[in-house]
């Protein structure tokens, strides 16, 4: 009976598409950024330098590196600091509420399949200084005009600002749905023994969803690091370069200025750090978070 | 509702509290549209909150006309679609492959390979997938998109895909073995048809990953024509920056069809886009 399913030519002809593309677009790639990453190639021409570590030891020692390396740690606080506990707070409010529940659900989820660029236009013009949506509610309050995109002090919150209203009903949604599978004896449990509504959510219900939370933040690090679309929609890292993030100064050097080489360099330490980034957090805090079973 | 209800403030704080984020999430869709229905800037500066006494629709005719909105949206539509359906394709073979056939620990070793995937941060690839584009002459043809879509998508859809057809029972293949059905015959005529559910959600998360996608839209496409409508919007908007309601009409345009398709398929979306997060 296993001969029908164990047949090598067969195995190998299923496996074949998926293979030869993952091949071409995630382990070549990889090869070829590393191997150029040693080099001062600029993409054009037939000649290809070795210059060793010369292009690490220069993204290393350069100012606007670490500026945009910071501004992806600013995704990531912006994220842990402010989205996760509004999240938590709001998706234990949706839980909880009787009515409209679905309503609430559907709402807030609404701006996360939206394209980012069409979010970071639409921002942009909530953010126009003269005739702006958010200027415009700062005037009744008598609030003078402010640059939010130009202005160095403000590019980057309002960017990480518009991120949060993109995504923050996303977690919303994932966090409601580990609480609703919380078996309501619990809750009920608790109730006969007088606890109070809060008590309950910080007792019970916010212990239960650790593993989710956790989970949230691991997708905000990867979110974080990946960010790049929204920044060249609302200010292309401007204004001088204060909103770079990795992946955009990537882009500049190799694509605007054709240092090929150099920027595969970045791109090897976008890689590095997420890795790290990565494996630090697994290490740390979600390995003590252990599976709950019901 | 029956009986007497009672308003008390404590039932309704919650209500009025999402309300609020409520205003916040569904206002600024609001402005752009309120926006869109005024003459300009000026109108949109002296009344910014509220809808205009008098509407101008003639803001959507021009949209239409100078932002090439339809050659934009075929683009989008048919790019996202073909690769979504393709990845599917070649996404199911392999998950079939590994999850069907009676080669565990080879299956499970790709499997994992595949993982590995997931947790590669794909805009650190840009560089290496432009070169290899231009390398294969198809930079600058809507192949240089739809590939690397392809591509793109196959980590997520085996993880589903293989995840569903593993919980499938072995009794169906004992039967469909038992009538002479080869692999390929288990494959297309019994293993397929019962994946159809899981596949619906990896079809929407796909498209919608495409649909959205920017970074090699922008950059691996240079002709006007063939662009997608995240990029074609951006380059609207750089060229008629100062004309904001004109801008709204654009925007209101690339919105509402990803409305209505929530509107239609919101529950599958939730559970889909959700799912593949928590995956990965």
């Amino acid at each position: 009976m296993n001969k029908a399913l164990r047949n090598p030519v067969t195995f190998f002809l299923f496996i074949l598409p998926g293979f030869i593309l993952m091949t071409m677009f995630f382990i070549y790639p990889i090869i070829s950024a590393v191997y150029y990453s040693f080099t001062s190639w600029n993409g054009v021409s037939d000649h290809v330098k070795f210059i060793g570590l010369n292009n690490y030891t220069k993204a290393l020692g350069d100012e606007r590196f670490w500026i945009s390396v910071t501004n992806n740690g600013l995704f990531i606080a912006f994220s842990i600091i402010i989205q996760v506990p509004m999240i938590v707070f709001f998706s234990l409010l949706i839980a909880n509420v009787r009515s409209l529940k679905g309503l609430y659900k559907t709402a807030v989820f609404l701006p996360s399949i939206m394209s980012t660029a069409v979010i970071g236009i639409l921002w942009g013009f909530i953010y126009e200084p003269n005739i702006g949506l958010l200027n415009s509610i700062l005037k009744l309050f008598g609030v003078d005009t402010i640059y939010w995109l130009a202005d160095e002090k403000y590019a980057m919150l309002s960017i990480l600002i518009t991120n949060a209203w993109q995504w923050t009903g996303f977690y919303i949604v994932m966090v409601l749905a580990a609480i609703i599978s919380i078996p309501r004896e619990l809750e009920e449990a608790a109730a006969i023994d007088g606890a109070s509504g809060i008590q309950r959510a910080m007792r019970i219900t916010l212990p239960l969803i650790r593993p989710i939370i956790s989970v949230v933040i691991m997708l905000s690090i990867a979110g974080a690091m990946k960010a790049a679309d929204i920044v060249i929609v609302m200010t292309k890292g401007g204004p001088a370069g204060s909103t770079d993030v990795m992946a955009t100064y990537m882009i500049k050097y190799a694509i605007t200025n054709f240092k090929y080489g150099y920027g595969n360099t970045v791109a090897v330490l976008i890689f590095v750090f997420t890795l790290v980034l990565t494996a630090l957090y697994q290490w740390l805090i979600a390995r003590r978070s252990e599976r709950i079973k019901y | 509702m029956a009986g007497p209800y009672k308003f008390s403030f404590k039932k309704m704080l919650p209500h009025l509290i999402l309300m609020i984020y409520l205003l916040v999430i569904l206002f600024p869709f609001l402005f752009v549209l309120f926006s869109s229905v005024k003459h300009n800037n000026n109108e949109i500066a002296l009344n910014p909150f509220g809808i205009p006494k008098q509407l101008v629709f003639s803001n959507y005719v021009e949209a239409w006309v100078n932002a090439k909105i339809s050659t934009y949206f075929v683009n989008s539509l048919y790019i996202s679609t073909l690769s979504a359906a393709a990845s599917i394709l070649v996404a199911s073979m392999f998950s079939f492959a590994v999850s069907r056939m009676r080669y565990t620990k080879l299956g499970f070793i790709l499997s994992s390979c595949i993982l590995i995937g997931m947790l590669i941060p794909n805009n650190a690839l840009l560089l290496p997938i432009y070169l290899l584009v231009k390398k294969l002459h198809i930079l600058n043809t809507h192949w240089a998109l739809i590939i690397p879509y392809i591509a793109n998508a196959i980590p997520f859809s085996v993880i589903i895909l293989s995840a569903f057809m593993r919980s499938l029972p072995t009794e169906i293949e004992e039967a469909a073995v038992m009538d002479g059905l080869r692999a390929p015959g288990i494959f297309a005529r019994i293993v397929v048809p019962l994946t159809v559910p899981a596949m619906v959600t990896v079809f929407i998360v796909n498209f919608l990953g495409n649909w959205n996608e920017f970074l090699l839209a922008n950059y691996f496409l240079s002709n006007d024509e063939l662009r997608t409508l995240p990029v074609g919007m951006v380059g609207f908007r750089d060229q008629y920056q100062m004309n904001y309601a004109q801008m709204s009409a654009g925007i209101v345009y690339s919105v509402v069809p990803v409305i209505v398709i929530y509107a239609i398929l919101q529950e599958k979306i939730i559970e889909g886009v959700t799912a593949g997060s928590i995956k990965g």
